[in-house]
């Protein structure tokens, strides 16, 4: 086993240009997350609301530093053999077929139980080999010859079980594999796991990643998202529309909208040509915000306010 | 530095932040690639491997804060440092700087006029604690408040009560004693030299209470809290103060959290589910293909119901309060609650804590059904209301004192609940001597019951859920 070095990630700052230069505008922390993710060899836990961006961490990472993303997406059921590794059982079948047929000549001449049978074991025994072996994501990251960026979606998603099984592979980078024996990572892959909290991460989990919280943007960071994602907003506009926003996320929502959606948002308002708020235009637009008919007439309420707010802050800056 | 980080660890354990050894070297690992340099980036840094949730994060970087201060102000004269500081900056500051030099110069040369009318100051001077003092050598003065804090038995610190004992006995060891004679000393004699003498002496006592703030933050706050929670958790629910709520509920949360992590693994039932092909094909195998047995997926056990019966009348309200808190604390591990409330009727009050926070939940459903209790008659709405969904996977759980103010207690009611379901559980917050004294119906009541017990503080309660948890699996 053995790491590759990415001049791409020798300090924090390189990395939130390089970043940048992708269109992934991150905070500081989140710089310094990957970079000591890849100095200690560690797995990063990203956690926070939806649509903050961090499966967007992962793909991006896998741009910049031009290595294959593998994503192992989570769902309740998931196991081993969906997500480690697979018997090809018809080519194995069919092997028995071959073997039977091979096993006259083979056993030509041959005196005596003892003897055929120890012909047998000359043969060699490859049922249960990497030739029968169906790599799924983990097993693939770990075959990777120039390192991966592994993915491990919305692991809380999963079962306590699988849980454990991850374990191996994130302290270790290896997989076991009961009837071969141990495959190492012939290049340490660099391990996102994200988590959208829906239940508590097992502590053995944690206690092998780096921990990495994001949580909603600031005003200023949301505009150069903005800025870097949907460049032809005129300045004034993009202010206005990332205060509104950042004030929808103070009303009680059932589902306050992330990045994405601020980042949808505004292309529909460039499409639309707008160049300010006004309540028939966002009313009309809401729909790209807000995913639930409770939050849309929860903001209509409250909606001038929000709309005289976002000007006038705007404005005074 | 390495020994600091260790230090630090130690205080976020003792604030209930766990961290693994192999945590504390992966800390380590990540202070050596980040350097020491940038403040900001270091906290950062370490938060990602210290602290694993935001609630976690939050006490890490108010830990980092106070442990990661100025380790010891600068304690030259501020006048002649400002003056100093502002040399390089401007042209005009060669006066400035001169003007404190000379200030500073003064002072000592006032300590020391004074010293040579005096032979006991005199002497104080030559004292290492005075020379330390005056030629502001920090390592020194940190060296020597190492040791006398050694001497006193620093590390021994409990309670914050100690902190003014210990700073005093700190300040007697290291000869602070001295100074303070000859600061009195030098007030009868109305000399120059007092002021210069005074602010080295609170110099010198702020030093040592900082130095005490700081060990009593590693050695003790903790301890001090894991003791308060250690008598809060024995305390009888109905007399611990309002200003405590908050923290009992603190201790609820991570009571039920302990209790869910311990309980969380799923339960599987050997019911056929659907047909495991891929499994069945490998087993066939060795069998040259031949599909001898066949594998079923695992269905998983459909999981119990727990119904809560909760009397809210005034006697024992605290108590329900502090049950449903602990039920839908577990939520996530224990089965499906239903909740009831009485006092003179029932009524089901599960709604509330969908509709809101388990708090407030538990505030509207103690104003709607308070009131003086009538087991019988609300026995009877129970019976109308949940009767038909008790079966032999229910557990029903009655919290009260069984108190009925003489009126029918309708026994025939529980008897047949206890036919039908899988167990009735009584938590009474009276002790078992009081059961059936006056008017209470506990000893009848408990004949149709599997099990009752006495549950007026947190430990037992943590153990009746422990024991509810591991019963409906």
């Amino acid at each position: 086993m053995h790491t590759l070095d990415f001049p791409q990630l020798a300090s924090v700052e390189h990395i939130e240009q390089g970043f940048e230069s992708y269109g992934y505008i991150c905070s500081r922390k989140i710089a310094t997350a990957v970079f000591l993710a890849f100095q200690l060899r560690k797995p990063v836990l990203v956690e926070g609301p939806p649509g903050v961006g961090k499966t967007e961490l992962a793909k991006t990472t896998a741009l910049l530093l031009d290595t294959p993303l593998i994503r192992l997406q989570c769902y309740e059921g998931l196991d081993e053999a969906k997500a480690l590794y697979e018997w090809k059982y018809g080519k194995q079948l069919l092997y028995t077929q071959v073997l039977k047929e091979k096993l006259g000549d083979l056993l030509q001449g041959a005196t005596g139980l003892a003897e055929s049978v120890a012909r047998l074991h000359q043969f060699g025994d490859i049922f249960y080999s990497e030739e029968f072996l169906e790599p799924r994501p983990l097993l693939k990251a770990m075959q990777q010859e120039k390192g991966a960026i592994l993915l491990i979606d919305e692991v809380d998603k999963s079962d306590y079980e699988f849980e454990s099984l991850l374990l191996e592979i994130l302290s270790d980078y290896q997989i076991s594999i009961p009837e071969i024996g141990t495959v190492k990572a012939r290049t340490t892959p660099m391990v996102f796991l994200t988590s959208n909290n829906t239940r508590e991460i097992s502590d053995a989990l944690k206690r092998r990643c780096l921990h990495l919280y994001i949580p909603f943007p600031t005003v200023e960071l949301e505009e150069r998202i903005i800025r870097s994602r949907v460049p032809d907003v005129d300045d004034q506009l993009r202010h206005q529309l990332v205060e509104f926003v950042h004030s929808l996320r103070q009303l009680d929502l059932k589902k306050v909208p992330a990045i994405s959606e601020t980042i949808d948002w505004a292309r529909s308002l460039l499409l639309l040509h707008a160049d300010k708020l006004d309540e028939d235009l966002v009313r009309s637009t809401l729909n790209v915000l807000l995913k639930y008919e409770d939050d849309i007439d929860t903001t209509d309420v409250e909606m001038r306010n929000l709309i005289r707010d976002s000007a006038t802050e705007g404005r005074a800056r | 530095m390495q020994s600091n980080l260790v230090n630090f660890v130690q205080v976020l354990r003792t604030h209930d932040i766990r961290v693994s050894p192999a945590e504390t070297l992966d800390a380590v690992a990540v202070a050596t690639s980040l350097g020491y340099s940038d403040r900001s980036l270091l906290r950062d840094g370490l938060a990602m491997t210290l602290a694993k949730t935001p609630e976690e994060e939050a006490i890490f970087l108010q830990c980092f804060d106070q442990f990661f201060q100025q380790d010891l102000a600068d304690f030259a004269d501020v006048d002649a440092q400002d003056a100093l500081e502002e040399e390089p900056a401007s042209s005009e500051s060669d006066n400035g700087s001169q003007h404190a030099t000379d200030a500073a110069l003064a002072q000592h040369s006032a300590l020391e006029q004074a010293a040579e009318d005096n032979p006991m100051l005199e002497a104080l001077l030559q004292t290492a604690l005075m020379q330390s003092l005056v030629d502001n050598d920090r390592n020194e003065l940190t060296l020597a408040m190492n040791q006398a804090s050694e001497q006193v038995g620093l590390q021994q610190i409990q309670m914050f009560t100690q902190k003014g004992q210990f700073t005093r006995r700190i300040l007697d060891a290291l000869g602070e004693e001295h100074i303070r004679n000859a600061v009195i000393e030098l007030e009868q004699a109305d000399s120059p030299a007092l002021a210069v003498l005074q602010r080295y002496r609170d110099i010198l006592r702020e030093q040592v209470r900082d130095h005490v703030e700081r060990e009593y933050l590693i050695q003790a706050e903790g301890k001090t809290r894991q003791f308060m929670d250690e008598i809060l958790s024995k305390t009888r629910l109905n007399n611990i103060e309002h200003v405590y709520l908050h923290k009992v509920q603190a201790l609820i949360r991570k009571m039920a959290k302990k209790l869910a992590s311990r309980h969380s693994r799923k339960r599987k039932l050997l019911k056929r589910g659907r047909l495991d092909m891929a499994k069945t094909l490998r087993k066939g195998i060795p069998h040259d293909g031949i599909m001898f047995n066949t594998y079923w997926r695992q269905v998983r056990k459909e999981k119990p119901q727990i119904l809560a019966v909760c009397d809210v009348s005034g006697s024992v309200a605290a108590y329900a309060k502090f049950l449903l808190l602990f039920l839908y604390s577990v939520q996530d591990v224990l089965p499906k609650v239903r909740s009831f409330a009485f006092s003179s009727h029932l009524g089901e009050v599960s709604g509330y804590f969908d509709d809101y926070p388990v708090e407030k939940a538990i505030e509207l459903v103690n104003w709607k059904y308070g009131g003086a209790t009538d087991y019988g008659n609300s026995l009877l709405d129970f019976a109308k209301l949940a009767m038909d969904d008790i079966n032999s996977n229910t557990t029903v759980i009655i919290l009260g004192d069984a108190r009925n103010n003489n009126g029918d207690p309708k026994l025939e009611i529980l008897q047949s609940i206890y036919q039908r379901s899988r167990q009735v559980i009584w938590l009474n917050p009276e002790s078992r001597r009081s059961w059936g004294s006056g008017d209470s119906e506990m000893l009848r009541y408990q004949s149709a019951c599997h099990f009752s017990a006495e549950c007026n503080n947190l430990k037992q309660l943590e153990r009746i859920i422990d024991q509810l948890l591991k019963s409906t699996r």
